[in-house]
This record gives structure tokens, sequence and C-alpha cells, in this order.
């Protein structure tokens, strides 16, 4: 399985795959090959719960072809609970800025055709 | 670093930015022929030429070099295509820039061009969201607009900053954009016409974005030793640097600063032997109102979150303290986005020449340019001076 189709599996999970290096400890999204601390490249696999907080975001009314459907929809950017993290997605059914305080929890909860789904808790 | 030669820019030109009827091939050689012109030189003496270009194929013509050179007559003469995305141009003018000033070549051509406004808005903001890291943000439907939306959101949390203050930088670019005949949005425009427009993706809203344009622009590179020995009007090159940023906003410490922006720019200041402070003006990468703020900021021209206030208090307008986007910027010039970097140049050279006419920066000797790639992930700055 590739890299990318790893994340898709653990993310219909509700899980967020990351990478942990192994000589200085720091923690990536798993599309990492090398270490952005320290360069090395050997990493852990780190299943982490796919929670969090709402970093920022923008409701999209002028969408690109595909995402036509699914206006008036949120692009989520998600602090990761228990990392230093964050992770991008696509959130259904937010049409205000009321239906979505930052800092708000959310969580992972899929991916389809839509990319990586993040709902709010 | 050690350099062979002085770097100078001999000549510019571009077409009208808007929506434009002639074939991506006929607009290339325009502004070509306009900057060949405007540097007084004949084509044979063009040793090369640099294109930047994103989406050639919308317009049924990649490797636009070779077509250029033919068109030029000189179709013997090398050409390199360079594609980073809304910054392809200044990284082009990079790449002629470091050639001269290795001796690689005496003189050539650094030429921009975009060519997409009839693939109409949806296809568009499709193709544009290509140039996003397509895994983590356009898959999951991010446009452009929204990934800049989000930087805005982000913005409004982090500072005190309203929409307003955004929406202020817009009507600043389009009162500049009037004075320039070759804009794409010759319109004044009031705060209230902004937040009254359509939200494209919130908190953005239509006149929050630059338009979709097509264009053309280029300018002639050379030796000083060229420049002196033809004796047309000529500006130096003082200061280059390039930078990168994380390809997906969620992988910046921070999202309402641009890393390549601050990078590129203290390389570029280090070269040039200056500071921010002795920047006459500078036109800046605003392809959203919330992203003029950020630059103003990463480039040291105001301190972080203070580049609102200084919106508020008009010091950014054309001959304040600091003329931001005299041309009127992406925003209202427009935005072909393979031919924006160039396009820059080509407004410093006319600004340190006298020929910007109604738009002059008064008494200007030191001109900046400021261009990125998709949300900052690759950037380039530009020193220029008067001689």
């Amino acid at each position: 399985m590739s890299v990318e189709e790893q994340v898709i599996e653990n993310a219909k999970q509700g899980k967020l795959l990351t990478h942990k290096c192994t000589k200085c400890g720091f923690l990536h999204l798993s599309t990492a090959y090398y270490c952005l601390k320290c360069g090395s490249e050997g990493f852990e696999d780190v299943l982490l719960d796919g929670t969090g907080t709402v970093a920022t975001y923008t409701i999209i009314t002028v969408a690109p072809a595909g995402f036509e459907k699914y206006t008036p929809y949120a692009f989520v950017v998600m602090n990761v609970d228990n990392s230093d993290l964050r992770i991008s997605g696509f959130m259904a059914n937010i049409a205000t800025p009321e239906d979505l305080p930052v800092g708000i929890k959310a969580k992972i909860t899929g991916f389809d055709e839509r990319g990586l789904l993040i709902e709010k808790q | 670093m050690r350099f062979v030669e002085k770097v100078c820019v001999l000549g510019a030109g571009s077409t009208k930015y808007g929506k434009l009827a002639d074939s991506i091939a006929d607009i290339t050689t325009q502004a070509s022929v306009a900057a060949i012109k405007s540097a007084g030189i004949e084509p044979k003496e063009i040793g090369a030429s640099y294109i930047s270009n994103v989406f050639g194929i919308a317009d049924k013509q990649v490797h636009i070099g070779p077509v250029l050179m033919s068109r030029l007559g000189i179709p013997d003469k090398p050409s390199l295509t360079i594609e980073s995305a809304c910054g392809s141009g200044s990284v082009s003018f990079r790449e002629a820039y470091a050639n001269i000033a290795a001796g690689f070549y005496d003189c050539l051509i650094a030429t921009g061009v975009e060519k997409v406004t009839h693939t109409g808005t949806e296809w568009t903001t499709t193709y544009f969201a290509y140039c996003s890291d397509f895994f983590y943000e356009g898959q999951a439907g991010a446009s452009f607009p929204g990934l800049f939306a989000s930087m805005a959101r982000a913005y409004l949390t982090e500072f005190d900053a309203t929409e307003e203050d955004f929406a202020a930088v817009a009507v600043k670019n389009h009162d500049n954009g009037v004075l320039n005949p070759k804009a794409h949005m010759q319109k004044k425009i009031t705060v209230d016409d902004v937040m009254n427009s359509a939200v494209v993706a919130s908190p953005l809203k239509l006149y929050d974005c630059c338009p979709f344009s097509d264009g053309a622009s280029s300018v002639i590179l050379c030796s000083e030793k060229f420049a002196k020995a033809h004796g047309g009007d000529y500006i130096e090159v003082t200061g280059s640097g390039r930078g990168g940023s994380p390809a997906a906003l969620q992988g910046r410490e921070q999202m309402t600063t641009i890393p390549s922006t601050k990078i590129a720019s203290e390389a570029a200041y280090k070269m040039a032997g200056i500071t921010a402070k002795d920047v006459d003006f500078a036109e800046v990468h605003d392809c959203f109102t919330i992203a003029e703020v950020v630059d103003t900021e990463d480039l040291g021209f105001f301190d972080k979150g203070q580049g609102v206030q200084a919106v508020r208090e008009g010091r950014t307008k054309l001959n304040s303290d600091i003329s931001i986007n005299p041309s009127g910027g992406l925003k209202s010039k427009g935005h072909p986005i393979g031919a924006t970097g160039i396009g820059q140049v080509v407004e410093v050279y006319d600004q340190l020449t006298g020929k910007a006419g109604a738009r002059t920066v008064k008494d200007a000797k030191v001109g900046l340019t400021h261009n990125f790639g998709a949300t900052g992930a690759s950037c380039a700055v530009h020193v220029f001076q008067s001689v």
C-alpha cells in the first residue's frame, strides 16, 4: 500500500497515521520521508485518534469542479489532539461562520471523493 | 557569492491585462516585441529566452519558447519554460538573472504569459487548485480563494483586524490601477462595494480577490557592460533571493505568515546591502487582500499584526510612507499567473526610468518585486536601483 493509501485507509477508521522520527522523536504526517528537524530517514508509525480542534477554515461558495453540488461547505484546518500537527479536510453542511467557531472540537470521520472528511464532535 | 557580471534590465513591455482574444503565442510575442523595442535592441542580440507559464495546455500551446523564438527570427536560440505556479515569473526572472550574472549570456529575454479566461470561472478555479498540495488541500475541495480565506480567518482570530481593513487594501489598489492603462480593472471601488460583493470563500468576497486575467509581460536582461555600450535607459538588479515554505498551510507553524517571503527578502536585502526601510516602493503579491497585509509584514515594512494598521492609516498609498503596488497590483492590474512576476519588473522599470505617468512614485530610487507561487510555497524577491 502506498503512503497515501495508508493515510486514506486509516482516515476511514477515524484515525490519523503519523510518522515519529526514530532518532529525534519529532512527529510528522505520514507523507514525510525525511525528518524535518534532524534530516534522518527512520520513522515508526504512530496511530493517533483523529480528534482535534478547528484551527482555521473557510466556507466555500465558488467551488472547483466536482464540488459544486456540495456548496456551501467548509475546508477546515484542524489542530490534532496530543500533537503539534495539523490536518486539512472537507466539512459538509457549514453555511455561516456561526456554524463553526474557531477552536470547536472536530474529528476525522472518513475519506471519499471529497478528500479527508472532518466533522464537528 | 561571486558574480562575473552586474545585471541590468534594459527594456520592458506588456500587453494589456484582462480577457484577451489573441492566442497565447500571439500575446507572448506581442509583449516580447514591446520589450525588444523598449530596449532598442535587435532580436539577434538575445542569447536565449526564459518563458514563465503555468497553463499553456489550456490554450493548446505548451513549449512556447521555440514558438516565440521562431516568430522573432531567432529559431536557433535556446529557450526554457519555467513553472512555479503564480510565482513562475519571478523564478524565471531569477534564472535569467543568474545566467547573466554567471557570464553565460550578455543579453536574455524573460517573458511571462497566461491565457486562461476562456476556460471559465469553474475550470480556472479547478486548474489553480492543482497548484496546492493536492493530496491534502485541492482534493478536499480547497480553492485558492479558500486557502487565502483560511489565512484571513486565522489573521482575524489572531490580530486586531476586520474584514473592512482587508477591503481597504482593494480600494487602495484600485485607486492605483485607475492610473494604469494596462490594468485589467480600471475602476474605483469603495469599502462598501467590497463588503457587499458576493462571498467567494468566507471571509473573502469577490472584491477581495484578484481577477483571472490573460496577459503577457517581457523584460530584457543584460550585463552592465552590454547596457552601457548600448546607451538606453536601464536599471540595475541589486538583490535577488528565493525561498520556500511547507507546501500545505497545515504544515506552517503560523498560518498568518509566509516563510518563503521572509527567506527570499532577507537574501535579497543582504545582497543589495539594504534593509526594508530603504525600499521606496514595492510590487507585492496581492492575489487576495489578506496576502498584501501578510506580505508587507513578512517583507519587513511593518511589524507582524501591524499591516492592517498601516492600511488604515493610508501609509501604503501611492506616495505615502511606502507605495505598495503602484501598478494596481494583482488585485487591479490583474493576475495572468505566468506573467505576473515579470509584469512586476516591468512596473519597476517604468517607475525607475520615468515612464510610469500619473502613478509615478516621486523621487524613487529603490524598487522591490515580491511574487510567490500557491500560498507562498515558492517565492522570489528582487531589488532594483536606478542608475
